[in-house]
């Protein structure tokens, strides 16, 4: 039997979230010292912590009522106590017992962070990517930007309309693009909770430049006329909650904002 | 290799797992676009996943790290390089041990890549007809993997 250690850090890249490593067996003994250590962290005035569990080979059902009303007091007081590292088959155990439901559960401690970052902060993540400019790679594109949609808690109405949105503005980038494809087509998300920024730069086509400036005018608003073409710029349009284009220099760039409606 | 322009895919995502089964799916999805057949694009998806995995999780010490991955895809082939923004001393070293577990013999190999974690790069020698690893300065690490059509 491993003897239960406890041991209390900030954590060195978010000095602003706690880390409780805990390692051996926390049975009914460990409720003292679980407390004592409690009691000890919340003087320190912080109120988001992380339980890392990795070295963990046992947890009882009374260690976890204690864990349960730290984590009460951490949430009454706007924070809140994650688990991270924690084997399968503790925790399988743990969510026969339900406590999946009270407690977020994080494979490792950076992932944990990350959502830290994530949810509390609520700061935006970046992701950029470049491909040829062939009509083949738009399927790929637009699930991939979907996929991470989905991935970040997006919905399926909200992904899939995202994956509509990128859909027309990589075919438009491929379609109006500089005919010697010798520039890649540039992606770039800019990902938070409340919502997704896509910009779709390419390099356009000397020859074509004139009718997208008039048509993006048109469906803009800035012009009255109508034209035949156009109609992926008008659904992004419908589909985004904000759309502006830039012909600046030789390229074109699309810039499409939507915001997370589930 | 024949004198080719290959195609080319570039993608920056911020190191967190959650952008793993994206970007490993985007590269399955392109490989078929460009010919290879399913049992090839699903392994390099594996070879994907974990090299990204292993960038993710030890090559990356501060919260705004971001990981780059480069695949370049040839008639004959698929090249991927990965780039990660350096991780801890100690985990650039478990690194170079389990690079140097190549030359053991296998039996030695697959005990200690069970018990150091390093079954992932293992895996992607395995799948792969070239391995490269590059540790830079600030321990700056750059993969490259080769995997070659097998019909032809």
């Amino acid at each position: 039997m491993e003897p239960l250690k406890i041991e209390i850090k900030k954590s060195e890249l978010r000095p602003d979230v706690s880390i409780w490593h805990f390692s051996g067996e926390l049975d009914s003994a460990s409720v003292e010292p679980i407390n004592k250590n409690f009691n000890k962290f919340l003087q320190g005035k912080q109120f988001y912590a992380i339980a890392e569990m990795s070295k963990v080979t046992h947890i009882s059902s009374s260690a976890v009522g204690e864990l349960m009303g730290c984590r009460q007091v951490l949430n009454e007081k706007g924070g809140d106590l994650v688990i991270a590292g924690l084997n399968l088959d503790i925790k399988t155990k743990l969510n026969q017992l339900g406590a999946t439901k009270i407690f977020k559960f994080h494979n490792d401690l950076r992932t944990a962070l990350n959502a830290y970052t994530w949810n509390v902060e609520q700061k935006s993540e970046n992701v950029w990517l470049s491909f040829p400019p062939e009509l083949t790679f738009v399927p790929p594109v637009r699930q991939f930007v979907s996929r991470i949609a989905r991935q970040k808690g997006y919905g399926q109405r909200d992904s899939f309309r995202i994956e509509t949105i990128v859909d027309e503005a990589c075919n438009n980038a491929v379609e109006h693009g500089a005919p010697d494809k010798l520039r890649d087509i540039e992606l770039f998300l800019k990902i938070d909770r409340t919502k997704l920024e896509i910009e779709v730069v390419n390099l356009s086509d000397p020859k074509k430049i004139d009718s997208l400036k008039a048509i993006s005018k048109s469906i803009l608003g800035t012009e009255e006329k109508k034209f035949e073409r156009g109609r992926g710029l008008a659904l992004i349009k419908m589909l985004s909650n904000d759309l502006a284009i830039d012909f600046s220099g030789k390229g074109t760039t699309v810039h499409v904002t939507k915001l997370r409606e589930e | 290799m024949k004198n080719e322009t290959p195609y080319i895919f570039k993608v920056k995502i911020p190191s967190h797992v959650d952008y793993i089964p994206p970007i490993r799916k985007f590269i399955a999805e392109v490989l078929q676009i460009k010919g290879f057949d399913s049992k090839f694009s699903f392994r390099s998806e594996v070879i994907v996943d974990e090299i990204c995995y292993n960038a993710v999780m030890y090559g990356s010490q501060s919260m705004d790290a971001t990981v780059d991955l480069v695949c370049t895809v040839y008639s004959d082939r698929a090249e991927f390089q990965i780039n990660d923004q350096g991780g801890s001393k100690e985990n650039v070293q478990r690194l170079k041990s389990a690079m140097e577990q190549r030359n053991e013999e296998f039996e030695k190999q697959v005990e200690y890549f069970k018990s150091n974690k390093g079954l992932g790069l293992e895996i992607v020698r395995m799948l792969s007809a070239e391995f490269d690893l590059k540790i830079g300065k600030d321990n700056v690490t750059s993969i490259r993997v080769v995997r070659k059509r097998e019909e032809i």
